[in-house]
């Protein structure tokens, strides 16, 4: 009895000693949202967190490292042009720090156009990062894709271009009638 | 009282802003190129939808009130404030159309914060929007910060005597050069220079900071635009925190005070007077309120704790302090961090230094530091006065471009401003804490919109209730043009309603 407890303590360290080592304490690591954090910076402040959003603009890599910023509002499930609601707010992102070799495998970056890499970010908040000018933002250890991002396709309204054609007509019939008011003197040709 | 309007008057006045509305079309050919070399080919349609709108209204105005009397003063007040609102009506039909507001309402809201450099913004998903969207953003708080009667001035009014009437009645009241139309060319080239200028900087230190060549160069062009006119718009979500870099930071810093300064200053400079730097009083205004805000900020950071080192106060703190003080509304920090990490008394050094504002006749809001030198002098003058022998004379002057003996009419003049915005800033205020907010909070956002500055702590968005948007809308307007278009717009349409009463009773 004694030695299948040795063994289980032993099997629990060692557990333990390799899932830290190797970088996957992940598990430790609390599930929040952006809007979470920010509306309880003291609450979280230095500890560690786990994010989940669409990766938009751009990755600014600075030597070694880089920035990138993930929001997780619903807009990165599904953006305006993809047919997603408003919700009432702009968005939810944060700036998150991280090794250029985390940041590699992030391919598309959201924007009109393409909907961005679907990331999952582990790393420690910082209400006001130190090392960042006091910064609010993640410095990550781990970013993993969960899901490639895609062209968003913007189909042609045809309503617009209604609309469009029927101002021209309007517009050409106004500028037709200013023309012949302001132009009276014009040569018979030219009159119409 | 203004006397009832003349069917002539009213025609004067629609021609007038018939003109304002053409400008705003031609301004809106920028994003239309923009969206057309960006291919977002539903973008292109949005702003043709808007430029033939505004063509078709100037044509409508042109057949039917063209009239060949010249302004007056009371034209020009109106021209002035009534073309600001339909500018807004039709400036918002491509901003609505893009997809990004839930009510024409918000559209609106956005686009009177962006004429009237003011930077808040109900536009949802402004990471998925459009360059073209962008664009016309940035654009129009560029366009907006010189005036947008100043644009159709430069381009559109050439030849009208009374030009200057309308000028005037935009707020700005100084004339660089003899000729209005030459001053309203003069600022614009003040503005350009500055802007290739500011746009280079910005540019390297982007591509510095790891963006590529082509965003860079949007990104370095939108946050000239949003600085210098002390809008404080942004390409992104996160505002100036995006970039995370102390060089976007200071570059945006610099274009932001200098464009908050007078144009007269401006110009004063560019013709070699290098001398009113230091001599005019809204510099020494400006630095005198910034540096009692800084000593404020210090207090209130010292005792919550939150950005110790210097180079956190710098940037968190000393950042959002000038753009409060210029009316820029750039931020480094999430809205909500002015409650929660600023603590009371600092947060309320940004409430006192957006309220002051920026100069007069520049790109900027609040009180101005003019009026604040005037009231200062007046008040110094006062104290002098009780302390010299009863038959003493004792004469106080500012110095602005050149040396201003003060009166009472210039001092009465500047107190009434003074309190007419303080009463919109108030009742804002009381506005939001009755709809529930936190008093700072709804202090905040209020003074930020009657001061046209745009930092928000967190009451500006699309789900506030619809009397505050349009009270902000007010506010955005009253505050930009400084209340007399206002008040002779109300006093027109006052005018306008007793003259259709008094016809009814005749017939």
């Amino acid at each position: 009895m004694k030695r299948v407890g040795i063994i289980a303590m032993v099997t629990i360290i060692l557990v333990v000693v390799l899932a830290g080592g190797s970088g996957g304490i992940a598990w430790a690591a609390e599930e929040v949202t952006v809007e979470e954090l920010v509306a309880n910076m003291e609450e979280f402040d230095e500890r560690e967190v786990t994010i989940s959003g669409e990766a938009v603009g751009d990755v600014m890599l600075r030597d070694d490292h880089g920035w990138v910023t993930v929001n997780d509002d619903a807009y990165s499930v599904e953006s305006i042009h993809e047919g997603g609601d408003l919700t009432g707010y702009s968005n939810w992102g944060i700036g998150v720090w991280a090794p250029r070799t985390e940041l590699e495998g992030i391919q598309i970056m959201g924007g009109y156009k393409y909907k961005g890499d679907q990331v999952r970010v582990t790393g420690v908040f910082h209400r006001a990062c130190q090392e960042h000018g006091g910064d609010t933002d993640i410095h990550a250890n781990r970013v993993e894709v969960l899901e490639p991002g895609h062209p968003i396709s913007h189909p042609f309204a045809h309503w617009k271009l209604i609309l469009v054609l029927v101002l021209a007509m309007l517009v050409m019939a106004l500028g037709y009638v200013w023309w012949k008011r302001t132009h009276p003197s014009l040569p018979r040709g030219w009159r119409g | 009282m203004i006397l009832r309007p003349s069917r002539g008057d009213v025609k004067l006045i629609g021609w007038g802003i018939g003109r304002v509305i053409l400008g705003v079309g031609l301004l809106m050919t920028v994003p239309l190129v923009t969206a057309v070399l960006s291919t977002e080919w539903d973008t292109v349609l949005d702003f043709l939808v808007g430029i033939l709108a505004c063509v078709a209204f100037w044509l409508v105005m042109e057949l039917t009130c063209k009239s060949e009397r010249d302004f007056r003063w009371f034209h020009g007040l109106i021209v002035a404030s009534g073309g600001w609102i339909t500018a807004m009506l039709f400036g918002a039909i491509p901003s609505f159309l893009s997809g990004h507001y839930k009510a024409y309402l918000d559209a609106c809201f956005d686009l009177m914060s962006g004429y009237t450099t003011t930077g808040l913004f109900l536009l949802q998903d402004l990471d998925h929007a459009s360059n073209g969207l962008n664009m016309w953003r940035h654009l129009l708080t560029y366009a907006g910060g010189q005036g947008i009667i100043v644009i159709a001035l430069t381009f559109l009014f050439a030849g009208t005597a009374g030009a200057f009437k309308i000028y005037v009645s935009e707020g700005k009241e100084e004339k660089l050069l003899p000729n209005v139309i030459n001053t309203a060319r003069a600022i614009w080239m003040i503005s350009l220079t500055y802007l290739v200028i500011g746009s280079l900087f910005l540019w390297v230190s982007l591509l510095k900071e790891g963006m590529p060549v082509a965003r860079g160069g949007l990104h370095s062009l939108w946050l000239f635009m949003g600085a210098w006119s002390t809008g404080g718009f942004a390409p992104q979500s996160l505002n100036i925190l995006y970039y995370h870099s102390f060089w976007v930071e200071l570059i945006t810093l610099v274009i932001f005070v200098i464009g908050s300064f007078n144009f007269a200053l401006h110009y004063a400079v560019w013709t070699g007077n290098r001398r009113e730097i230091y001599r005019n009083i809204e510099i020494r205004s400006f630095t005198t309120t910034i540096l009692l805000g800084t000593v404020m900020l210090s207090i209130g950071f010292g005792k919550f704790g939150v950005f110790g080192s210097l180079g956190e106060f710098f940037r968190k703190g000393f950042y959002q302090l000038a753009s409060g003080h210029t009316t820029t509304g750039n931020s480094t920090v999430y809205s909500t961090s002015f409650f929660q990490e600023f603590g009371f008394i600092a947060m309320w050094a940004v409430i006192l230094v957006m309220a002051i504002g920026a100069s007069a006749c520049s790109t900027g809001g609040g009180f101005k530091g003019l009026r604040m030198g005037i009231v200062f002098r007046y008040l110094r003058g006062e104290i002098r006065r009780l302390v010299s022998p009863e038959s003493a004379v004792v004469p106080e002057k500012i110095h602005h471009v050149h040396d201003i003996w003060l009166d009472d009419p210039m001092v009465k003049g500047a107190l009434f401003i003074i309190i007419c915005y303080v009463v919109i800033y108030s009742l804002g205020a009381m506005l939001g804490v009755i709809y529930g907010y936190d008093p700072s909070v709804a202090f905040f956002d209020s003074v930020s919109a009657g001061s046209n500055t745009g930092l928000s702590a967190g009451l500006t968005s699309p789900l506030m209730p619809a009397a505050l948007k349009v009270y902000y809308i007010f506010m955005m307007w009253a505050g930009r043009l400084e209340f007399m278009s206002i008040i002779a717009l109300f006093s027109f349409a006052g005018a306008l309603l007793r003259g259709k009463r008094a016809r009814r009773r005749r017939s």
